[in-house]
């Protein structure tokens, strides 16, 4: 599975308003577009993920994930904060770059693990490249991952 | 949906992080990635939070699922439920109240979800 095949232009937020972790994943659940209760119960896992441990894997960038009853399928939103936000981090800087991941419980959780690792791989590149700050639309983020998962 | 259901879901998703971060190979492929997963009471407080919100007979319900079957909340896809992979009756098939109203397999026990259609918004 590729990444660019899952991300759709509609899930990619380019300037992240929030300043808080809580802010940020709750601008990205909202990017899901599910319904308010089903929207409510992914924040309070995605949020008791976090209690777990940070998402944010470091070099500016954090996946939050977590499988939920709530989705059917692998759902994917992604987000850029200019400013960036403190998301406990393991190198301790700010996170600027968000992957949200969310998958069912039903099939293989292998397949969940391989999205997760593609993304952690796609996503250092993406941080790096210079391109990024130059994206204007989700579909160029969405060409530049294209580019960067060949 | 049903406010019983929804914290049910929680309830269900927390049991399967608490089973996931339990799960010494899960944590290392984790690991590998670069997530922590250590902070396990906290998930242990947050999961009795929850539970304290269901209703007694509902908790009662619970219960006995998750001692059972380590889950409460069988998704509904495709009118088969994934719990016990039993079509579930027509009647409960064609409910209009679905989600909003608990329902429970036939089979299984467990709580039922019919997962939201979710359209590839392009």
């Amino acid at each position: 599975m590729n990444l660019s095949d899952i991300l759709l232009p509609k899930k990619i937020t380019l300037n992240l308003r929030s300043k808080t972790k809580e802010g940020v994943i709750e601008e990205l659940v909202k990017s899901l577009r599910l319904s308010a209760p089903a929207r409510e119960t992914l924040l309070t896992t995605l949020l008791t993920r976090e209690e777990l441990g940070s998402t944010g894997v470091g070099h500016g960038i954090a996946i939050p994930h977590c499988r939920s009853l709530v989705v059917s399928r692998v759902r994917l939103a992604v987000g850029i904060s200019k400013a960036g936000v403190p998301f406990k981090s393991i190198d301790r800087k700010r996170a600027k770059l968000f992957f949200l991941v969310v998958a069912p419980p039903v099939g293989d959780p292998s397949d969940y693990l391989i999205v997760l690792g593609q993304i952690a791989q796609v996503s250092k590149k993406l941080y790096k490249d210079k391109r990024l700050s130059k994206v204007k639309t989700p579909e160029q983020l969405i060409d530049l991952v294209k580019e960067l998962e060949k | 949906m049903n406010t019983q259901l929804q914290i049910l879901i929680a309830l269900q998703d927390i049991l399967l992080l608490i089973r996931d971060a339990k799960d010494p190979s899960r944590k290392k492929q984790e690991g590998r990635i670069g997530f922590k997963m250590s902070n396990l009471n906290s998930l242990e407080e947050t999961l009795q939070d929850l539970e304290e919100k269901l209703d007694p007979a509902v908790r009662g319900q619970y219960g006995r699922m998750k001692q059972r079957y380590g889950r409460v909340v069988a998704p509904v896809i495709n009118a088969v439920c994934h719990g016990c992979f039993v079509t579930i009756p027509s009647a409960i098939r064609g409910a209009e109240d679905r989600n909003k109203k608990l329902y429970r397999c036939e089979n299984c026990g467990m709580f039922l979800y019919w997962v939201e259609e979710q359209p590839i918004l392009r």
